[in-house]
């Protein structure tokens, strides 16, 4: 089965910096994915290559099977929507009456009903629109486009928690009716966590985590208590991100616990509190080194 | 409908700018130029016809600096969206051109509008029959709209310092060319005479904008957004 979307040792380079540094990573079939990372890591730059709308100094992109450079039969499928997106000076309807006519599969309804959710005025003109209005009109371009590869960078600039709760209910419906291959790229990454099938992390420019967004679930704890206690817990795991004040340590041990650790908890009087995907991508550069007794640092 | 037609298309979204904007500004400054000439009560042979040149630049400017990430965006690709662009210039300068050169049958047959106005009819460029006059007026609008382009896809690729760049390097090229013409007393030779023809001006504008056309289209080949 050919990938949605292939990219094979991708690097960017900027006169001597590095945005992205061989990333390769391949998803298939209709899903979404978060694109996770630090301001700067590579998100933007790696969405705008895969879009054809940067090009990469060295690896491959290839879209439904074809590198989109200069692809017109791979581009029409295919919507990136960016929060630093250049609008022309156009009338929001007339706006997306021109979007309209680029997708195959543009729904004019689910455009519609986008518009009156997010309150978006048809009649304004797209220099008079807030920094939310603007946010809203790319959802509705990236939604009602109905395009197999839908890339959303950072869609939720400006917008309150009301509107971004609508935004993951009405890609959730969508997305049920319509599969697509969606990538999103987000801070808000607690937010967005329950949407996400895979998650994908990006730190200075390498994509340092790809994993199923059920297996990270738990795949990290928070280990509290004296510090005997927490050593003798972590003995023998993987483990990083120690802290200690006075007699107290927290530690966080990759890995599921299962019944005899909770038991062994209890035993030393230790708390386990699970990492939220948050605070796991945080973890991530220290983790994804893989030597858990080389990152056994405060 | 094919890319270069969507393209041309959602350039015409809102047709204000493309259509009305141009005809607006001329329109405006032909009513200033007939009320002066009215009350100097003579000739006035003036040459603001060139603010609908000025207007096609600035389209052209607004084409490509403002509209083109969006257009890539919505999936279209760098050549479509250039070759739409290109072509609607070309529609645009020749439906304009005939309108030109329709007014300035209309001027001539009412005698300058009944106030000795020479404003459709500008001395050595357009001057001759009215075909001719839509020929250069077609020329002159798709060159001035093509330099536009120029200008917009430079500022996205090289940003504010590639534009001062770009002017810069246009302005010595012109004064490097002039004091070598000037010395060498060949003004002739490089293509001037001092009583140009409206077919030879015409002749070096289409030049002049196919060099340029196809210039943008490479210019436009690595843009990015």
């Amino acid at each position: 089965m050919t990938p949605t979307i292939s990219v094979s040792g991708l690097t960017r380079r900027y006169h001597s910096q590095l945005a992205l540094d061989d990333v390769t990573l391949h998803i298939n079939g209709p899903s979404i994915t978060g694109l996770l990372g630090r301001n700067g890591a590579g998100k933007t730059t790696l969405m705008r290559i895969i879009a054809a709308q940067e090009f990469a100094s060295g690896g491959s992109v290839r879209v439904l099977g074809s590198s989109p450079v200069e692809n017109g039969a791979v581009l029409r499928r295919m919507v990136l929507v960016r929060e630093d997106q250049t609008l022309p000076r156009l009338r929001v309807g007339h706006l997306l009456r021109a979007a309209s006519w680029f997708y195959p599969n543009w729904s004019s309804g689910l455009a519609k009903g986008l518009v009156a959710d997010f309150n978006v005025p048809l009649n304004r003109n797209t220099r008079g629109l807030s920094r939310g209005m603007r946010t809203a009109l790319g959802i509705v371009i990236g939604l009602a486009a109905r395009a197999e590869v839908t890339l959303f960078d950072e869609p939720y600039a400006g917008l309150d928690a009301v509107a971004r709760q609508l935004f993951y209910d009405r890609m959730l419906r969508d997305f049920a009716d319509h599969p697509r291959t969606i990538l999103i790229s987000t801070h808000l990454i607690d937010e967005a966590a329950d949407l996400l099938e895979r998650v994908l992390v990006i730190d200075r420019g390498r994509l340092v985590l790809d994993e199923a967004a059920d297996d990270l679930r738990g795949a990290a704890t928070t280990v509290s208590g004296t510090v005997d206690a927490v050593e003798k817990f972590a003995a023998g795991r993987a483990a990083w991100a120690r802290r200690t004040i006075g007699s107290q340590a927290s530690m966080v041990v990759s890995g599921v616990l299962d019944d005899d650790d909770r038991a062994l908890a209890r035993l030393l009087h230790v708390s386990l509190t699970p990492l939220s995907l948050q605070q796991l991508v945080a973890h991530v550069p220290g983790w994804s080194n893989s030597d858990p007794k080389e990152n056994q640092s405060a | 409908m094919t890319a270069w037609i969507k393209v041309a298309r959602y350039h015409m979204a809102d047709p204000i700018a493309y259509l009305v904007g141009p005809w607006a500004i001329l329109a405006f400054a032909f009513l200033i130029n007939l009320v002066i000439t009215k009350a100097q009560g003579g000739p006035n042979p003036t040459k603001a016809l060139a603010v609908v040149y000025v207007c096609f630049f600035g389209l052209g400017i607004l084409s490509t600096g403002r509209s083109l990430p969006f257009g890539l965006a919505l999936g279209a690709t760098r050549r479509s969206y250039y070759t739409g662009t290109a072509l609607l210039a070309a529609a645009l300068a020749a439906a304009d051109g005939l309108g030109l050169a329709l007014l300035q049958l209309a001027e001539r047959a009412t005698h300058g509008w009944g106030v000795a106005l020479h404003f459709f009819e500008v001395s050595h460029i357009l001057a001759g029959p009215w075909y001719v006059t839509w020929l250069t007026s077609f020329v002159g609008l798709t060159l001035l709209f093509v330099y536009g382009i120029w200008y917009g896809i430079i500022y996205r690729r090289w940003h504010r310092l590639g534009l001062v760049a770009f002017i810069v390097g246009q302005v010595a090229v012109i004064r490097v060319w002039i004091v070598v013409v000037d010395r060498g007393h060949n003004w002739g030779g490089a293509g001037f005479s001092f009583t140009p023809s409206a077919m030879r001006i015409t002749a070096m504008f289409g030049a002049l904008a196919a060099v340029l056309l196809i210039g943008g289209f490479a210019l436009m080949r690595r843009v990015t957004v």
